[in-house]
C-alpha cells in the first residue's frame, strides 16, 4: 500500500539549473557615479558586476534574478595595487592571480598568498576580483579571514562620499555585509606588517584544488622581544554566517608565551567560537573539530613568521 | 534584445548579433561556430570552455561576452599556425596526454599560458596552472609527460630531461608462446614480431582532438535545426495529476511539446525481461529528474523557458531511498511488479559452502557498503535527430553503443532497425555511462517527426545526474573462510544492490556482483545471494567494471585483514590463492591465460613492498588490491535475431551467438595507396579507433599511415555491439583482422603471379608483397614456412591492389567475430561474466594520511596488467593511469548525495568532486607478458579491468596508515578521523588496532 501524502505543487523544473544567463540588459558603468546613478534608476533588480564568477552562476543557477548588469570594469583606477607608507591599497577589480603574481605581496604581505593559491582554480583567479570575494560576503570567501587578521580596511564609495570600514565589522551575515546597495567597494586597504609581526591561514578542503573550504582559519599575532604574544587575531572561515573573528583567542593568548599547553586552549577557544553547519562537505561536528586543528596550524605559521619578521 | 558585438577572436575580428547575457561561450559555440571550445559544466568547475584572454585562461562560460571589447581571444582553434602545431600539441598526441579529448582544447589553453609565462615550469608549477582543467580519462598522467616534455624542450625539440620510464621500454614485443591452445589464434607475429601492433604510435583521432577540429555531437548545426528540453519531476515519487501545456504552447517560439500522453506505450530499457521505462512518464515519477515532458522551440534558451511555464500536478507519495529499507514489508513501492521493490534476486550457489567453512581455519565476516559513483564523462550527453524524406531516422548520438540505441530506437518507435541510421560523432567519455538509450535519443526522435525539422537535445550538467546510470550503491556482507596456510576455502556474500528508479543495466550488474568475484583466486565453494533493488533514485547502471569494483574492494579488504589476522603477508596470501591458467572456475568460467602471479610479483617487486609494510610511520600506508574483469561479455544483452524486437516474443536462450557481435569491412582504394576500416565498434576516448587501425594495419600488410577509420556511421560500418564489457579490443580487433585476411587472401593470387611464384609463398608486409617461401621448404617451427632467397625483393602493395581492382573491380574484404560456442555454465545467470577472456592485474597502492584531519593524499601507485598482447602499450597504460584515478578518486572522494526527498544535493562538479591533477598520485603502469590464444595478436582487455583493484588498494593503504579499517566508501576525512577517535577511544581494552572496523 502506498500512503498518500496529497500535495499540489507548480513544477520547479526538477531543480534544474538553466544553461543560460536570463534575459538581462547589460549597462558599463564609466564611472562610480555613473555606476551609483544605474543602481538607484534599477534598484533591486540591478547587480554591480565585476569578475562575473559569482554573479553569472548565481543568474543561472537561478539564485539571483538580477534584471540589470552594471558592469564596473572599465571604472579607471580601480584596477592593480599600489603602496604608500601605511601599506598597500588593492584595487577592488584587482584579480587574485594579480596579488599571486604582485611583488609587493611577496615580499611584504606574504601572509595573503596562504588564501590565494589555495582558493578556487587558476581560471577563476583570474577572472574573479578581491572587490568581489570581499563584497559578496560568502561565508567560505577565502580572502575576507586573512584580511581581516591583518587589518584590513575597505573603501566604500557612493556620492554621499567615500567610508572606510574595518573587514572585521564588515560582514553582517551570509551574502550580507555593511555595504549598502548603491554603495561600490573600491579599495582594500592593508596596513604594512608591523616588526614582529605574522599571520597565516589555514583551510582544509576536499579536493587538493579548486574546491570550496570546507573550513579555514586566519591567525595574525605579534611577538614581544620577551616572546610574548600580542595583538593576536583569529578568524574564521566557512564555519559561521560570516567570516568570524574569535577575541577569545585573544583573551586566551594575549601577553603570554605561545607554549604547547596555551597554544591548543586557544585552538579550543576557536572550535568553541565556530558554529559550523553540517552539509554535503561534512558535518559540523567533522567542522568543528578541524577548526581546532587549523587553527593551531595558522597561529603556529603565524608564530613562526613573527620569528622570521624581527629583523 | 541583440545588439551587434565584435570581438578579436584569434587575430580576426568576428562581428555577431548576442544578447546581453550571452556568455563568450555561447557566442563562440553557437553565433561564430567555433566549438573547439567545449561546454562541460556552464559554471566554471570543469575547465573545458578555457580561453586565453590577452593570454590569461579564464573560463569562456563566465564571461559575458559584451565585456570582451578590446581584448584579444585565443580559443584552441588559434594555437596552431598554418598547419603547424605547437610543442604543447606535439607533446600531448605522442605522450599519451590525449583520450576523449573534451578536456584537451582547455587543458592546452591552460598549458599554452602557463609555458608562455614560464618556459621551465617545475612538476608544481604545472600542477597548480592546470588544477582549474579537469580530466575524467587520462588521470592526468600523460598530460604531466607532456607537460615535463615541453618544460625540459630543448631548442632541437628533443627532451633534455630523461623522462621516467618510456613506455616502449615498459613492453617488447615477444614471440607467442607455444602452450598449446595457441592453434586458435588467427594471427602470429613473424620473426621480427609485429610491425604495427605492440607499438605505441599517437592515436590517429589526436591531431582533430588536440586542434578543436574534432566534431562532438553538440558541436553539429544542421539547417533548420531546432532544440528540445526536458522537464524532469521535481518529486522522487508520486503520480501526474494533470498537466496544463497552454502556457508553454504560448510562448513565442515554442514548436511541440510532448507528454506522456504522446509517446509509445511501448516500454524500454536495457534487459529485454525488464523493460521498465517510457520515453515520458504516463503515470507516475519514480525519481526527481524522471522525465514528464519534452519541448522543442526555436533555440534551446526558448526551450529552457518553456519548461518554465508547463504546470504540472502531483499527487507526492512517500519516497524510499535506502535499498535495505526498500525491501522491508510495507515499504512504498517503486513499481508495483517488482515485490519488495526486488528488481532481480540472484541465488547462486557453488561447491559445498557450509563444509568449506567448517573445514576452515580461520573465517572472517563483515560488512562494507559502497557508494553511489556517477561517471561524470567530460562530455554531456547530446542527441540529434533527423528524418530523411524516405522515413529513415538518422540520428547523431553521443553514445557508447551505437547498435544497441539503433535496437531500442527500432523497439520503441515501431520500425524495422533497417530504417534507423545512427551516427555516433566524436564521444568525450563513457565510462558506461553512455552505454544505454537516452531520453534524449528517444524524445528528439518524437519532436523531430513531429516537426519535420532537425531536434538537438543535450543534457547540462544537473541533468546528467539526474539521467543516472552510474555505479549502483552495493550493501555488502562478505565472510570468507581460510585452511591454515591462508588457502580459500569458503566465501559467502549477500549483497544488496541500490538500484534506482528501473532496471537499466541493473539485472545483469547484479550477476556481475557475483560472477566475476571467482576468477581471481581460487575459491572452492562459493555461495551468493544478490537482491537489486528499486527505490526512488535515478536508476544505476553499468559503470566501469560493471557492478564488480564494490565487492572487489571488500574481498580485497576482506583477504587483507585475514592475512594480517594470521601473520601472512597481504602478497603472500594472494600469491597462495592467485587463479592459474586454463582453470575451470567454481562457476564455471572459462579461464585462459592468466599471468596474476606475475603481477602479483611485479607489483611488489617494483613497489619494494617488503621494505615497507608494516615498516612505514604512522600516517604512511602501503595497501594491495587486485581484480580482473572480462574481455567482452560472452552473450549479446538480447536474444535472437536482430529484427523488430517490440512485436518478437520472447526467444529461448541458446548457448551460442546468434549473429557476430563484432564485424568489419576493408576496403581498399582503388589506387591501393589507402585502406578504410569500416567498423561499428565506438571509439568514446579509450582509444579503439587507434587499435583497431593498428591491427588491421598489422593483417594488411601495411603502414597505420595508409590507414583510415570510419567507425561513426552505421550507415557505413556494419553491426558492431559496442563499448562495454571491455569487449573491442578482443572482438571487434578479430573482426577486423578477419576483414583484412579477407583482402589479402584476395591479393594473394596476383601478388604471386607478379611475383612469379606460387600463392602460398608470397606475404604482405612493410607496404610490399615478398616471396617467403620456395617449394619443399620446411617450416621453421614458428607456423609459417622459412624465408627463401629472394626475400628483400618485393612489389608495392598498391601495384597488386591496382591489379586486383583492374580485374574485378573494389577490393573489399569482410569479417566476423562470435564468441566461442558454449561458454560459461547452464545455470541461470551463467551467461553474465562469461567471456572468451579474462585480464589480470595488481595495484600497490601509497598513501599518506593527516591524522589530524583525515585527509588523504595518494602518493603512488604501481600496477601491473596482464592484458594479453598490448597492440598499443601507450593506449594500454592509459587506461591503467586513467582507471587508477578514477578508482581512487571514488575510494576518498565521490558520491552522489541525496537529501529526504531524493532530490541530489551535489549534482554538478563543485559539489560532486572527482580528483584535479593535484590529487592525482604518481603511477607506474607495467606490463606482464602474456598472450591470449582467444584474443588477436594475443590480445585481451584492460579498460574496466584496471579499476578493480584500485579500490582496495587505497582502503588498504589508508588501513595501513592509520591503523583502522573504513568499510564504508567513500573513505572521507571524516569517517577517517572518527575511526581514529574510536580507535583511541577503545585503545584501552584493545591491543590490535589494526582489526578496528567501523
Amino acid at each position: 500500500m502506498i500512503s498518500r501524502v496529497a500535495t499540489r505543487r507548480r513544477t520547479d523544473c526538477g531543480g534544474v539549473s538553466s544553461l543560460y544567463v536570463p534575459t538581462v540588459e547589460w549597462h558599463e558603468a564609466e564611472s562610480l557615479s555613473a555606476a551609483t546613478e544605474l543602481m538607484h534608476r534599477f534598484g533591486a533588480s540591478a547587480r554591480f558586476l565585476a569578475g562575473g564568477t559569482d554573479v553569472l552562476v548565481d543568474l543561472k543557477s537561478g539564485r539571483n534574478a538580477a534584471l540589470h548588469l552594471i558592469s564596473l570594469n572599465r571604472i579607471p583606477h580601480l584596477r592593480g595595487i599600489s603602496s604608500d607608507a601605511a601599506g598597500m591599497r588593492i584595487g577592488a577589480l584587482t584579480t587574485p592571480n594579480e596579488l599571486l603574481d604582485s611583488e609587493l605581496v611577496r615580499k611584504d604581505f606574504s601572509p595573503l598568498l596562504d588564501a590565494v593559491s589555495e582558493m578556487a582554480a587558476p581560471q577563476v583567479r583570474n577572472m574573479a576580483t578581491v572587490g568581489g570575494n570581499i563584497a559578496s560576503a560568502i561565508p567560505s570567501a577565502d580572502l575576507p579571514p586573512i584580511l581581516t587578521v591583518m587589518n584590513a580596511q575597505v573603501v566604500l564609495w557612493s556620492p554621499r562620499g567615500e567610508r572606510v570600514i574595518s573587514l572585521e565589522e564588515f560582514f553582517v551575515g551570509p551574502r550580507r555585509s555593511l555595504k549598502a546597495a548603491d554603495e561600490i567597494l573600491t579599495y582594500v586597504l592593508v596596513p604594512n606588517m608591523r616588526k614582529n609581526f605574522g599571520a597565516a591561514y589555514a583551510r582544509f578542503a576536499l579536493r587538493s584544488a579548486n574546491a570550496c573550504a570546507v573550513a579555514g582559519v586566519a591567525a595574525g599575532l605579534r611577538l614581544s622581544p620577551a616572546g610574548l604574544v600580542e595583538d593576536v587575531k583569529l578568524t574564521l572561515c566557512a564555519v559561521a554566517p560570516t567570516p568570524k573573528p574569535v577575541p577569545a583567542v585573544g583573551e586566551v593568548l594575549s601577553g603570554r608565551r605561545p607554549d604547547d599547553a596555551t597554544l591548543q586552549q586557544a585552538a579550543t577557544a576557536a572550535m568553541q567560537a565556530s558554529e559550523p553547519i553540517s552539509d554535503i562537505r561534512g558535518s559540523a561536528e567533522f567542522r568543528r573539530e578541524i577548526v581546532a586543528v587549523l587553527a593551531r596550524r595558522a597561529l603556529d605559521q603565524a608564530i613562526v613568521r613573527a620569528k622570521g619578521n624581527a629583523a | 534584445m541583440s545588439r551587434a558585438l565584435s570581438l578579436r577572436i584569434n587575430g580576426n575580428t568576428y562581428h555577431a548579433a548576442a544578447q546581453p547575457g550571452d556568455t563568450l561561450l555561447d557566442v563562440l559555440r553557437e553565433k561564430l561556430r567555433l566549438t573547439g571550445t567545449k561546454k562541460g559544466c556552464n559554471v566554471g568547475d570543469c575547465g573545458a570552455c578555457t580561453v586565453l584572454v590577452d593570454g590569461t585562461p579564464m573560463n569562456a562560460c563566465l564571461l559575458l561576452a559584451a565585456e570582451l571589447r578590446d581584448r584579444h581571444v585565443t580559443t584552441i582553434e588559434g594555437i596552431a599556425r598554418n598547419g603547424q602545431l605547437t610543442p604543447v600539441q606535439r607533446a600531448f598526441m605522442e605522450e599519451g596526454a590525449i583520450q576523449c579529448g573534451y578536456c584537451t582544447p582547455g587543458m592546452v589553453l591552460s598549458a599554452t599560458a602557463l609555458l608562455a609565462q614560464n618556459p621551465t615550469p617545475t612538476s608544481e608549477q604545472i600542477k597548480n596552472a592546470l588544477a582549474g582543467n579537469l580530466c575524467r580519462c587520462t588521470g592526468y598522467t600523460g598530460i604531466m609527460r607532456a607537460m615535463e616534455r615541453c618544460a625540459n624542450r630543448r631548442s632541437d625539440g628533443t627532451c633534455a630531461k630523461k623522462c621516467s620510464d618510456d613506455h616502449a621500454s615498459r613492453w617488447t614485443p615477444q614471440v607467442q608462446k607455444d602452450d598449446g591452445a595457441s592453434g586458435r589464434s588467427d594471427y602470429r607475429p613473424g620473426d621480427g614480431g609485429f610491425a604495427s601492433v605492440g607499438v605505441s604510435i599517437q592515436r590517429v583521432d589526436s591531431g582533430d582532438k588536440v586542434t578543436g577540429r574534432a566534431v562532438y555531437t553538440d558541436d553539429i548545426q544542421l539547417p533548420n535545426m531546432v532544440h528540445g528540453k526536458i522537464l524532469g519531476s521535481p518529486i522522487a515519487h508520486g503520480r501526474i495529476r494533470r498537466i496544463d501545456i497552454s502556457k508553454a504552447a504560448a510562448l513565442d517560439g515554442v514548436l511541440a511539446i510532448l507528454t506522456g500522453a504522446d509517446v509509445p506505450d511501448t516500454m524500454y530499457g536495457v534487459s529485454p525481461a525488464r523493460y521498465d521505462e517510457h520515453v515520458l512518464a504516463k503515470d507516475k515519477v519514480r525519481h526527481v529528474g524522471d522525465e514528464v515532458a519534452a519541448v522543442a522551440a526555436i533555440d534551446e534558451r526558448t526551450a529552457e523557458a518553456a519548461l518554465k511555464l508547463i504546470d504540472v500536478e502531483y499527487e507526492e507519495f512517500p519516497p524510499v531511498l535506502d535499498a535495505l529499507e526498500a525491501v522491508k514489508p510495507g515499504a512504498p513501492l517503486v513499481h508495483e511488479r517488482y515485490e519488495r521493490n526486488i528488481n532481480t534476486h540472484v541465488d547462486h550457489s557453488f561447491g559445498d559452502v557450509d563444509k568449506g567453512f567448517a573445514e576452515s581455519h580461520h573465517v572472517r565476516e563483515e560488512t562494507f557498503t559502497g557508494n553511489f559513483i556517477y561517471q561524470c564523462p567530460l562530455e554531456p550527453h547530446a542527441a540529434i535527430a533527423t528524418w530523411d524524406h524516405d522515413g529513415t531516422l538518422v540520428l547523431y548520438t553521443s553514445t557508447q553503443v551505437p547498435h544497441y540505441v539503433q535496437y531500442m530506437m527500432a523497439h520503441v518507435l515501431h520500425l524495422p532497425l533497417g530504417k534507423i541510421r545512427v551516427i555516433r560523432p566524436v564521444v568525450g567519455g563513457g565510462f558506461g555511462g553512455k552505454a544505454e538509450t537516452t531520453p534524449l535519443d528517444l524524445c528528439a526522435a518524437l519532436l523531430s517527426r513531429k516537426l519535420d525539422r532537425p531536434v538537438k537535445m543535450t543534457y547540462s550538467r544537473e541533468e546528467m545526474f539526474h539521467h543516472g546510470r552510474g555505479r549502483h550503491k552495493q550493501h555488502m556482507c562478505f565472510k570468507l573462510g581460510v585452511d591454515h596456510h591462508g588457502r580459500i576455502k569458503a566465501f559467502k556474500s549477500e549483497i544488496h544492490l541500490d538500484g534506482g528508479a528501473y532496471s537499466s543495466f541493473g539485472v545483469a550488474t547484479a550477476y556481475y556482483a557475483g560472477s566475476v568475484v571467482p576468477t581471481l583466486y581460487h575459491i572452492p565453494s562459493y555461495k551468493y545471494d544478490g537482491y537489486r533493488v528499486m527505490t526512488n533514485k535515478p536508476a544505476c547502471g553499468a559503470m566501469r567494471g560493471h557492478g564488480v569494483p564494490q565487492p572487489r574492494f571488500a574481498f580485497e579488504c576482506l583477504l587483507s585483514m585475514i592475512a594480517d589476522d594470521m601473520g601472512i603477508d597481504p602478497v603472500e596470501i594472494r600469491r597462495r590463492n592467485a587463479m592459474t591458467p586454463n582453470t575451470k572456475t567454481v562457476n564455471e568460467m572459462d579461464v585462459g591465460s592468466c599471468e596474476f602471479l606475475a603481477t602479483l610479483k611485479a607489483a611488489a617487486e617494483k613497489s619494494a613492498w617488503d621494505t615497507k609494510y608494516g615498516q612505514l610511520p604512522k600516517g604512511k600506508g602501503i595497501g594491495i588490491g587486485c581484480g580482473g574483469f572480462v574481455s567482452g561479455a560472452g552473450y549479446c544483452i538480447y536474444r535472437g535475431q536482430v529484427q523488430l524486437s517490440h512485436e518478437k516474443g520472447r526467444e529461448s536462450f541458446q548457448k551460442r551467438s546468434i549473429f557476430p557481435h563484432a564485424n568489419a569491412v576493408v576496403k581498399i582504394s582503388e589506387d591501393g595507396m589507402a585502406a578504410v576500416l569500416m567498423i561499428g565498434a565506438a571509439e568514446i576516448g579509450q582509444g579503439s579507433d587507434t587499435v583497431l587501425t593498428q591491427m588491421c594495419a598489422e593483417a594488411l600488410g601495411i603502414p597505420v599511415s595508409r590507414m583510415r577509420i570510419r567507425s561513426e556511421d552505421s550507415d557505413i560500418s556494419p553491426l558492431d555491439l559496442g563499448a562495454y564489457s571491455s569487449r573491442v579490443t578482443l572482438m571487434a580487433g578479430h573482426a577486423v583482422s578477419r576483414a583484412a585476411a579477407a583482402v589479402i587472401e584476395k591479393m594473394r593470387p596476383y601478388a604471386a603471379s607478379l611475383l612469379g611464384c606460387a600463392p602460398s609463398c608470397v606475404e604482405a608486409r612493410d607496404a610490399g608483397w615478398f616471396v617467403v617461401g620456395g617449394k619443399g621448404n620446411a617450416g621453421d617451427g614458428n607456423g609459417r614456412p622459412a624465408a627463401c632467397a629472394s626475400d628483400s625483393a618485393g612489389v608495392p602493395w598498391e601495384e597488386v591492389a591496382r591489379k586486383y581492382f583492374n580485374d574485378n573491380g573494389p577490393l573489399v574484404g569482410t569479417g566476423a567475430y562470435k564468441p566461442p560456442e558454449g561458454l560459461g555454465g547452464d545455470y541461470k545467470g551463467s551467461t553474465v561474466g562469461t567471456s572468451p577472456a579474462y585480464s589480470f592485474g595488481t595495484a600497490i597502492c601509497e598513501a599518506t594520511v593527516d591524522l589530524e584531519t583525515g585527509k588523504v593524499k595518494i602518493d603512488r601507485f604501481t600496477d601491473y596488467h596482464d592484458c594479453g598482447t598490448p597492440i598499443n602499450p601507450m593506449a594500454v597504460h592509459g587506461q591503467v593511469e586513467g582507471a587508477v584515478v578514477m578508482g581512487a578518486s571514488e575510494t576518498i572522494l565521490e558520491d552522489v548525495q541525496f537529501d529526504e526527498k531524493g532530490r541530489i544535493l551535489n549534482p554538478n562538479l563543485h559539489g560532486y568532486l572527482i580528483m584535479s591533477i593535484k590529487d592525482a598520485p604518481e603511477i607506474f603502469s607495467g606490463l606482464v607478458d602474456s598472450y591470449e590464444p582467444r584474443g588477436p595478436f594475443g590480445a585481451k582487455e584492460i579498460g574496466e579491468g584496471s579499476t578493480l583493484p584500485v579500490l582496495g588498494a587505497v582502503a588498504h593503504a589508508i588501513a595501513n596508515a592509520t591503523g583502522v579499517w573504513i568499510k564504508d566508501l567513500p573513505i572521507t576525512p571524516e569517517k577517517i578521523l572518527w575511526a581514529l577517535r574510536n580507535c583511541r577511544a577503545g585503545a584501552a581494552v584493545t591491543t590490535t588496532p589494526s582489526t578496528i572496523s567501523v
